[in-house]
């Protein structure tokens, strides 16, 4: 009994702690175990967050993503490996079917050696893109470390990412350097709108093979801001997919490592709060969104509340309510500066699509709200709140009503209408005539009889 | 039925048709009218023919539906003239005067016996009381039945419309 | 970021503005910007120097197929050398857009690159301001890199032709839909009502005046009265009743309200007509009518 209790205990704790808003199970691939201290302080980070941290190699024979058929992690970190792959339980298959359940992926490259083929195979599926030789590195003769590679130039030191364009959230933002050392660059597809970069390259940058003397200019794909040093990508299912380019960025020693580039002053970095930043985001700590409560109804008095059935012209109230998820409780939703929440009445194309303004709050939630006329057209709509964005984690909500037409005693009356005075009038004096002539027919006598009669 | 018959026969002495003084111009119609007339003439010989030949209960009858031709008429051009919104007011005012003409009509048609049908006075008290009863017979309805018809009718029509323009 | 990335060349025109600064600098000389004209001869088109201080005062144009051509002898310190980063970077202060066109580099630093508008990604064409055209050079090891602008280039196009434009489908707000709604129907003028409504009104009197022209008249009232003076008087009544009736049917009753009053109307009618028309038969048959 005792016991039960305790694993009640414990389970209502682990619940408590569990800070990601899509669970606490982690894995971390490390090829060489050994390298495990390399990185204590992230491992403590995660733990202090609430994850539960199971390290694993690649090779291990009892690593699998699944078990029974469901995800065995809710969270992924892939560090990169040495060999040619990540071993049969990790292939890109299993990783795609990882995410296509809902498991988050946070996966570091590294440019000390070349990726490998798996990896870059696993990358082109999301339309992500390495250099041809897989082993290419960033340098910037502007924005280097000093002191780390003074000869080299591929310890980049960049401050930290603002947002990425003014409708957009920043969540990797702050005061503070970077330092990425040996980055293995992305660059994007352009047609996917679920890839959104999140750290690119200053503008002076670009990568080329370290093996390579001088880099020739034919090699020379991708330069600057088109080179990605961190990129993210979130699925339709909102299973997240970050791809970060430095894997030593995570060392314990470039957490707190004194940089200095060739025009500034010598600071300490932030890599351990932006490592926060980056897999508090990666695996849903942040930019998670959640709809607490979908309210319509008429803009009359005590009116019912989410009718299946409205008539047309009439005003009708939404009410949405979104909660943000940050790091450890659920927030308020506030729609980022130049961006709108927008509800949309559609039936097949939007008739209207309209801003909600925020109206009210909650402890943990905006209401946000709109006030509108039911169009002029009969027939199935839905009220429709559809908010993908960068970033945030997809809100597709979808209720379906009936818009009917006006019921035939909901028409005005037509002495109202002046324009119909004069078929009521006619109408009447039909009638008005109709029972005069029966007055005259019945008991009308002949005049000729009277003639004659006189005669 | 056979009461009504004797009753007939016993008033049948004094014969009531309005034509009866003047039955040269009926009975000769086309003879006076000739052969290249100008169409002035030929309309005024046809009002002519029907203002003397029509008894007066049919022509309050015609009164009445000349009544509905003129109220049916402005409504009309009202419509033509101003919109037809709202066009259910419009559909039910004319409908009422052009339905109440068609009933007003078939009233006529079934009681204005003695106009065209009838071959009055020359042939005498019997052959009167024959094409009464031969008409009568022919129709099967007497004129008070077709008049409760009418007036049924009238009410049908007059709640579809009353109904219908809201 | 901006700022950021706008400190580091002030920082550099200032170091290179004092050398000694630093052990020693990148930079180039004999630097020429050309524009060859399509079907020019060799010499036809623009050519102008660069120097490494300072950018031309007037933007160099591109229009159509011409070719931009930068040649420089890249130099560390005050040798030729080949560095390890040559670059041609476009830039626009306003997007934010970059993109570099990497020299081909010689061994002892001579350099050239050449762009025409093919080269360009589409999203340059369409930009209404000059674009900064820098010259990037840098090596491994201590020396300073060089990073500064030479001329301003201005990307020309046929005013006839289309802009071309990139349409890249991303996550954002849309823009409003307001739905436009049909005109609600209007009345016509209030004086052409009313003067219909009069005239329509008129159509009473005037069949009033003509029934009178005709000899209409009620004398049979007494008389019907007199021989039966119930289904008259029930029959009327019942008529006008069910006018009554409808007429509250128009103005406030429903359907189930009236049902049963024309029922009982209907019937009475019925009853009090059949009465009534045999009176007015028999007065027919008298001949009276």
């Amino acid at each position: 009994m005792r016991w039960c209790l305790a694993l009640l205990v414990c389970c209502f704790l682990a619940a408590v702690n569990a800070l990601s808003s899509s669970g606490s199970r982690l894995l971390a691939v490390l090829e060489d175990t050994e390298q495990k201290s390399v990185y204590s302080t992230l491992w403590a980070d995660l733990e202090a967050r609430g994850y539960d941290v199971s390290i694993e190699s690649p090779k291990s024979e009892q690593l699998s993503l699944f078990k029974h058929g469901e995800r065995a992690y809710d969270h992924l970190l892939i560090l990169p490996p040495k060999s040619k792959g990540l071993g049969p339980s990790l292939t890109p298959k299993h990783i795609l079917d990882f995410m296509n359940k809902d498991g988050n992926i946070l996966l570091a490259l590294s440019g000390k050696s070349p990726t490998s083929s798996a990896v870059s195979s696993l990358l082109l599926e999301l339309d992500i893109h390495l250099a041809n030789d897989r082993s290419a590195v960033v340098v910037d003769h502007f924005n280097y470390d000093t002191l780390s590679a003074a000869e080299k130039h591929d310890v980049l030191v960049l401050q930290r990412p603002g947002p990425l364009r003014p409708d957009v959230k920043a969540f990797f933002d702050g005061e503070g350097v970077l330092a990425l050392p040996r980055v293995a660059p992305q660059t994007l597809g352009s047609d996917s709108t679920l890839l959104a970069p999140v750290l690119k390259a200053p503008a002076t940058a670009y990568s080329y093979n370290p093996k390579e003397e001088m880099p020739a200019a034919d090699d020379i794909l991708a330069t600057g801001s088109q080179l990605n040093i961190v990129s993210a990508m979130q699925a339709r299912n909102s299973a997240r997919f970050t791809v970060l380019g430095s894997v030593e960025a995570l060392e314990d020693k470039w957490f707190s490592a004194s940089v200095k580039t060739p025009s500034g002053e010598k600071t300490t970095t932030v890599n351990r709060e932006f490592a926060k930043q980056l897999t508090g985001w990666a695996f849903k700590e942040t930019g998670v969104l959640k709809v607490n409560k979908v309210e319509h109804h008429l803009a009359t008095e005590g009116a019912e509340l989410n009718p299946s059935i409205y008539r047309i012209k009439n005003e009708t109230v939404y009410n949405i309510e979104v909660s943000e998820y940050v790091f450890d409780k659920w927030v308020p939703f506030e729609v980022p500066g130049e961006d709108e929440l927008q509800l949309e009445f559609t039936m097949l194309s939007p008739f209207h699509r309209l801003n909600l303004e925020p109206t009210s709050r909650t402890e943990t939630g905006t209401v946000f709200s709109t006030k509108f006329i039911t169009p002029d057209q009969h027939g199935i709509f839905s009220f429709r709140v559809n908010y993908k964005r960068p970033f945030f984690t997809n809100i597709e909500e979808k209720h379906e009503v009936t818009v009917r037409h006006f019921a035939h005693d909901e028409y005005p009356r037509s002495w109202a209408i002046s324009g119909g005075w004069v078929w009521i009038a006619g109408l009447w004096s039909v009638i008005g005539g109709f029972l005069a002539f029966v007055v005259v027919w019945l008991y009308s006598a002949p005049v000729a009889d009277k003639v004659k009669k006189t005669q | 039925m056979p009461t009504k018959r004797h009753a007939a026969s016993t008033t049948s002495a004094t014969p009531s048709t309005p034509t009866t003084p003047t039955p040269k111009p009926l009975s000769s119609g086309p003879a006076t009218l000739k052969t290249n007339a100008s169409a002035a003439e030929i309309a005024q010989h046809v009002w002519q023919q029907y203002a003397t030949t029509t008894p007066q209960r049919t022509l309050l009858l015609d009164a009445f539906m000349a009544f509905l031709v003129l109220v049916g008429g402005l409504q009309f051009l009202y419509c033509v003239l101003a919109g037809n919104y709202p066009f259910n007011a419009f559909l039910s005012g004319f409908s009422a005067a052009v339905g109440q003409f068609v009933l007003t009509a078939s009233l006529r048609m079934q009681t204005s016996d003695s106009g065209a049908t009838s071959k009055p006075s020359s042939k005498g008290k019997n052959a009167r009381f024959a094409d009464e009863q031969g008409e009568e017979q022919r129709t099967g309805y007497s004129h008070e039945r077709a008049f409760a018809d009418y007036i049924f009718g009238s009410l049908i029509l007059h709640f579809f419309c009353i109904n219908f323009i809201n | 970021m901006h700022l950021w990335q706008a400190t580091v060349p002030f920082c550099l025109l200032a170091a290179a503005a004092l050398p000694g600064a630093a052990a020693s600098a990148w930079g180039f000389t004999d630097a020429t910007v050309a524009v060859q004209h399509k079907g020019a001869g060799v010499n036809g088109g623009f050519k102008e120097q660069l120097t490494a201080s300072k950018p031309l005062s007037k933007p160099v144009s591109i229009i159509d197929a011409d070719t931009l051509r930068v040649t420089l002898t890249a130099q560390e310190g005050s040798s030729p050398k080949r560095p390890h980063q040559a670059f041609l970077l476009l830039k626009d202060a306003h997007t934010g857009l970059d993109i570099s066109y990497p020299f081909t580099v010689k061994e002892n630093g001579k350099s050239r690159v050449e762009l025409t508008k093919k080269d360009l990604p589409i999203q340059f064409l369409s930009l209404p301001e000059p674009v900064d055209a820098r010259v990037v050079i840098g090596g491994l090891g201590t020396s300073d890199a060089y990073d500064s602008s030479v001329f301003q280039l201005s990307i020309d196009r046929n005013p006839e032709l289309a802009v071309p434009t990139v349409e890249t489908d991303r996550y954002g707000k849309k823009p409003e839909i307001h739905h436009i709604f049909k005109n609600s129907p209007s009345n016509p003028p209030i004086v052409i009502t009313l003067a219909f409504v009069a005239m329509v009104g008129a159509a009473i009197p005037v069949l009033a005046g003509l029934w009178l022209l005709l000899g209409a008249n009620v004398s049979h009232l007494p008389t019907a009265f007199k021989s039966a003076p119930l289904p008259h008087a029930v029959f009327l009544g019942s008529l006008v009743a069910f006018e009554g009736i409808f007429f509250l049917y128009y103005t406030s009753w429903n359907l189930f309200q009236i049902l049963p009053a024309v029922a009982i109307v209907g019937a009475v009618a019925f009853i009090s007509g059949s009465r009534a028309l045999g009176e007015v038969q028999g007065r027919r048959l008298a001949g009276l009518r």
